[in-house]
């Protein structure tokens, strides 16, 4: 994806891009009782991050992001984990969820749920920013990565989506009739 | 609703096969979307006869509300679905660019061969 | 701490490790430390409970504290005791044996994190007792499993990932419906509620269509005769460690899915499943030997031979006695560790020769015995030669396919291990006892010794079993006791449980 001719676009995307995401975490927070949670909050995070990449192309987005997406969901994952192995201390059975009431901002009920759904949120959050990375690459005009390089990658796609840049041969659209 | 639950799930699922046994792989695609749409409207109608019922939310007053699980378990599966189909384009692309063709008949012509290794 | 509490971490170690693999950036050695220790802890864990299972009978854990049948619940009974100890110690083999292969550099950074993402869906399957939760576990293990066979694959191999994955696509989605069907008759999802309220539509056309869904699926994931054709190519494209753990578990989670379900949930009169499972069987077992017979390189020849064993324990059970489905749980503890080894001893092969290509391949019995020995144990327990483990778990079959008259299918189960015998010649005669080894015999390449060595270990482990059969043939029996004790599975899990 090239970053967008409109300048229109990439400063009203600036703008949006903290909109879309307050959004989305209101719907990660009302979503213990009301429809929401981090499933949909996470895909409202991960089309603000679609819209960057509209805008000011993949390269800048991903510097954005400053870490591999991967590792984000990877995050997410181990936090969901952590919060649902937790009663295992107290003796209950997994996923057992605790509630307190904080007296901040008059009565707020947090509970465990709700560090679960911030996984749950990362996780969607990092995938599908991934996808979105891995899909949106040009491949015509794109060098393979060196052997030693892609290791330090733990993403599955980065190498073989690109392989056949490495060649000689011409781009692959051309071969196809 | 129910007639017509059961004609569109009839009309998804034959579509979706008729796609999937196409050569293309756009269409192949297309086909693996039907189908777990199908599927999914499929459990949907489980939760048995919508009519005059409410929506399953908590302090929404009205009628009886209709059965919320069915509703939990397409959410799941649509999630499934999602991450599913998503390694499946991925999939069709990198076979696309890697084997340069986009028609599965082509690909998996007998008569199709392996080229040889650079270096051999 | 509460034994029942524990039966989450099969599930829960597993994918643990995997997220902490996944987060560490690049293959170093702490990741295989930190995965081998992990995969060490499963085994143990996986004993434990089936040792509980074993003395105390079957152990309930509902997730969240909501019971049976609104929540989600985990059962350790003694059959899925055995699956798990069997999946830990294959998962740790083939560990061992892929650090064997590949210094710690070469290994792809995403190899560890899926296998454990696999070993996760393979123990919820083996866990659950509730039909949704099967289908999120099957689906855990498959989408793993489609990125395994697509992460080190080359650029011609990547295509038969396709009919791989199309197949299994369109058994989730029957799986799907089936859930959705069940849900519809049932009311419930429960493994215990569904064999509780089935038992009233016993020879209805609802649980005909429900049973014959179920068994397209699971037949389909296990490899049964008419949809088993996405297995054969896509095995061998695998790297040959994670192919040793493909080559045990996958399909037998199909086949441990089918004895559950026909076991245990559905009710037992279903005369048209049963001989439609026999007949099946035996179609598997000819067609998948002949495939074995036709292919000319090592893993080819291992992939067909795991069709045509998935032959002879569905056939165990659709002949549907106690005696029978004792018989399909010890050939599964069978075929496993004897499975999984063959494939180890293909990779070794690789390594030596350069090649698995039967022609091109030679002189590893005059040069590396050790390695001759393991396979030739192996190869005659999976034709089925007297006093190693293979045999006890035929001749089972073949006894009750006597005394149940099924003079058709007994021939064909003793055709096909005849087959089986031929087939491993085939391999004998080329890696092992050809002259000439085109490629060469890389001796000087140390890998293989440690390879063999955990081959070798799988292999005492299978001598064990058919040596110690009768302890192995008590444990079945009580595992197909606990199976098919539908009325105290039901109190188990319905009558207040845990």
């Amino acid at each position: 994806m090239k970053a967008g001719q409109s300048y229109i676009f990439r400063a009203v995307g600036a703008v949006l891009f903290f909109l879309i995401n307050v959004f989305a975490i209101y719907l990660l927070l009302r979503g213990h009782n009301l429809p929401g949670g981090g499933f949909i909050g996470g895909l409202g995070s991960a089309l603000s991050l679609i819209m960057l990449s509209l805008a000011f192309g993949v390269e800048r987005t991903q510097g954005i992001l400053r870490t591999d997406p991967v590792r984000v969901a990877g995050a997410g994952l181990l936090l969901a984990l952590l919060t649902s192995l937790l009663p295992l201390l107290a003796g209950d059975p997994f996923l057992r969820h605790y509630h307190v009431v904080l007296p901040v901002l008059g009565k707020i009920e947090v509970g465990t749920p709700l560090l679960f759904d911030v996984g749950v949120f990362l996780v969607v959050v990092g995938v599908t920013a991934k996808l979105i990375f891995v899909l949106a690459r040009p491949n015509a005009d794109l060098t393979a990565l060196a052997p030693e390089e892609w290791r330090n990658y733990a993403a599955p796609l980065e190498e073989p989506i690109e392989k056949t840049a490495r060649s000689e041969s011409p781009a692959p659209e051309d071969d196809v009739p | 609703m129910m007639w017509e639950t059961a004609i569109l799930i009839g009309l998804l699922f034959g579509a979706a096969c008729f796609l999937i046994l196409q050569a293309s792989f756009v269409r192949i695609l297309f086909g693996f979307i039907l189908l777990s749409n199908a599927a999914n409207l499929f459990v949907l109608a489980m939760s048995g006869r919508p009519d005059g019922k409410s929506a399953p939310i908590v302090g929404v007053a009205g009628a009886a509300p209709v059965d919320p699980l069915p509703q939990a378990l397409i959410l799941t599966a649509i999630v499934i679905g999602f991450g599913v189909i998503a390694y499946l384009v991925i999939l069709l692309y990198r076979t696309f660019l890697d084997q340069r063709t986009a028609s599965a008949r082509e690909l998996f012509d007998p008569a199709r061969e392996r080229p040889e290794e650079e270096q051999a | 701490m509460n034994p029942a509490t524990l039966m989450i971490l099969p599930v829960a170690l597993p994918l643990v490790t995997a997220v902490v693999a996944l987060m560490g950036r690049r293959p170093a050695a702490w990741r295989r430390w930190f995965t081998g220790g992990s995969a060490l802890l499963q085994v143990v864990v996986a004993f434990a409970l089936a040792s509980t299972a074993w003395h105390g009978g079957p152990q309930v854990l509902a997730i969240g504290g909501w019971a049976a049948p609104y929540g989600i619940v985990l059962v350790g009974d003694l059959l899925a005791g055995i699956m798990l100890v069997l999946g830990a110690v294959t998962a740790l083999a083939s560990l061992l044996y892929g650090f064997a292969e590949l210094p710690v550099g070469d290994e792809h950074p995403l190899r560890l994190p899926l296998v454990q993402f696999l070993v996760t869906g393979i123990n919820l399957a083996f866990c659950t007792a509730d039909l949704f939760n099967l289908f999120v576990a099957f689906e855990v293990m498959l989408i793993s499993s489609y990125a395994l066979l697509t992460l080190e694959a080359d650029d011609w191999d990547i295509k038969q990932a396709f009919p791989y994955m199309a197949l299994n696509l369109v058994g989730s989605t029957l799986f799907l419906v089936a859930a959705g069907l069940a849900y519809g008759l049932f009311g419930s999802l429960n493994f215990a509620a569904i064999a509780e309220r089935s038992t009233a539509l016993a020879g209805t056309p609802q649980l005909t269509v429900l049973a014959l869904l179920l068994f397209t699926v699971f037949g389909m994931k296990a490899g049964l005769f008419p949809l088993f054709y996405w297995l054969p190519n896509s095995y061998p494209i695998l790297p040959s460690p994670v192919a040793a753990l493909y080559a045990g578990m996958l399909t037998k989670v199909g086949v441990y899915v089918l004895l559950r379900i026909f076991g245990q949930v559905l009710p037992p009169d279903l005369p048209l499943i049963h001989t439609l499972m026999m007949w099946l069987a035996a179609a598997t077992m000819i067609f998948g030997v002949l495939g074995a017979v036709s292919r000319n390189f090592i893993r080819g020849i291992l992939s067909f031979h795991i069709l045509s064993q998935i032959g002879y324990m569905v056939l165990a059970i659709g002949l549907f006695t106690p005696y029978a489905i004792a018989a399909a749980i010890f050939y599964i503890i069978h075929h496993i560790i004897v499975k999984s080894t063959l494939f180890m001893v293909g990779g070794v092969v690789v390594v030596l020769n350069r090649s698995d290509d039967l022609t091109k391949t030679g002189r590893l019995w005059a040069v590396a015995p050790v390695l001759g020995v393991v396979f030739l144990l192996q190869a005659l327990s999976l034709a089925g030669v007297p006093p190693l483990s293979g045999f006890w778990g035929k001749y089972m079959i073949v006894v009750e396919g006597l005394r149940q008259r099924e003079w058709v299918l007994v021939g064909c189960a003793l055709l096909a291990g005849v087959l089986t015998m031929f087939s491993m010649l085939k391999i004998w005669n080329g890696p092992f006892w050809h002259p000439e080894a085109a490629g060469g015999v890389h001796l000087a390449d140390a890998r293989w010794k440690p390879m063999t060595a955990v081959a070798g270990g799988m292999t005492l482990l299978s001598l064990g079993i058919g040596f110690g059969a009768e302890f192995f043939l008590r444990v079945a029996h009580e595992a197909a006791r606990q199976v098919l004790d539908r009325g105290a599975y039901v109190t188990l899990l319905l009558g207040g449980g845990n």
